[in-house]
């Protein structure tokens, strides 16, 4: 089986490399592709498969619901997760009107083995 | 303070956790969606916070005090500059309200408000954090910048040996906005601003670099 692969888009650099330690050590297999905004990481999946995506909401340029949207187009399989620290009830809705995740930050170990603990 | 890149980076991070979490409280509180922007902060002296609190002419400020002691010790403004402090309790009671009860309740209002999201923004901001603190009871003020922003002029009760940092203050600035707001070009801009004694700043460079080195 291929190896899988989990794209992390954030423009803070600690909150990216939150999410690498959690998925490092929990998911050592698991390939880790960084970008810090949504222009790179729509640059980085477009040849490269992604199964998991961890999206910031509040990024300079484009946001994160914008990119889900996006990745949505490219790749209807792809399990996307808005991943951001405004938690309003509105924001939820907004992901889950689009059929994607919602994680409060700072992501928890928790979360991850939840959302890649069935492969995707 | 000395901050490296991804020191800043980190400590931009939780301001933005908190920023989320006071949102959160405000939203629930005016029944709306607060639009946040990205989070602008500054770690600037005395002088530079004052010009960077949006304050036209020499009016006096509406503020909110937290004060908070323990292994940080300071204090957090939540500052609501130009007589916009009286937009935001006509949202949160109402049209309908006459203006004179309006400023009767502006004080008591404010107050709830401004105890709700600086707790809410300082537990978030501090959740990585292996400290502990206290919040004392919420004062309302009216001051001018200038005293507004001056550490000494918050008679904070810090452990004796522990001076007041009057250089630097930690600064935020923070937008409550309703999308209605948006479409109107209406911003009721409030700023928080955190004022740390000298070791609170010694702590929280400590605790900065203990969460980075642990990933």
């Amino acid at each position: 089986m291929a190896q899988q692969s989990i794209l992390i888009v954030d423009d803070s650099s600690l909150a990216r490399m939150m999410v690498r330690n959690i998925v490092s050590q929990t998911f050592p297999d698991w390939q880790i592709i960084e970008a810090a905004n949504a222009d790179d990481g729509l640059a980085k999946v477009k040849n490269q498969p992604v199964s998991v995506a961890l999206l910031d909401f509040n990024m300079p340029g484009m946001n994160g619901i914008d990119l889900a949207a996006k990745l949505l187009e490219l790749s209807p399989d792809m399990g996307i997760h808005l991943v951001t620290a405004n938690i309003q009830d509105t924001m939820r809705q907004r992901a889950e009107a689009m059929g994607i995740g919602f994680i409060k930050k700072p992501v928890s170990k928790d979360d991850i083995v939840r959302i890649m603990g069935g492969g995707r | 303070m000395e901050l490296d890149e991804l020191e800043q980076d980190a400590l931009k991070e939780f301001f933005n956790m908190g920023l989320g979490m006071a949102a959160d409280s405000l939203s629930r509180m005016v029944k709306k969606e607060i639009l946040l922007s990205l989070p602008q902060l500054a770690v600037v002296d005395h002088r530079d916070a004052v010009a960077l609190v949006d304050n036209k002419g020499n009016e006096q400020l509406v503020a909110v005090r937290q004060i908070f002691l323990g292994d940080l010790c300071g204090t957090a403004l939540l500052i609501f500059p130009g007589g916009k402090s009286l937009e935001l309790v006509r949202t949160l009671l109402g049209d309908d309200v006459p203006l004179e009860t309006l400023t009767e309740l502006e004080q008591d209002t404010l107050l709830d408000v401004g105890n709700v999201i600086l707790n809410a923004f300082l537990s978030s901001f501090t959740q990585m954090m292996t400290i502990e603190f206290e919040f004392e009871a919420a004062e309302f003020l009216k001051a001018d910048c200038n005293s507004l922003l001056d550490i000494s002029a918050h008679k904070l009760s810090c452990p004796k040996a522990d001076k007041i940092d009057n250089s630097q203050a930690f600064f935020l600035m923070m937008d409550f906005k309703t999308a209605e707001d948006e479409l109107k070009h209406n911003s009721l801009r409030g700023y928080v601003v955190l004022l740390f004694s000298e070791q609170a700043m010694i702590k929280l460079k400590q605790e900065i670099a203990r969460i980075i080195s642990g990933l």
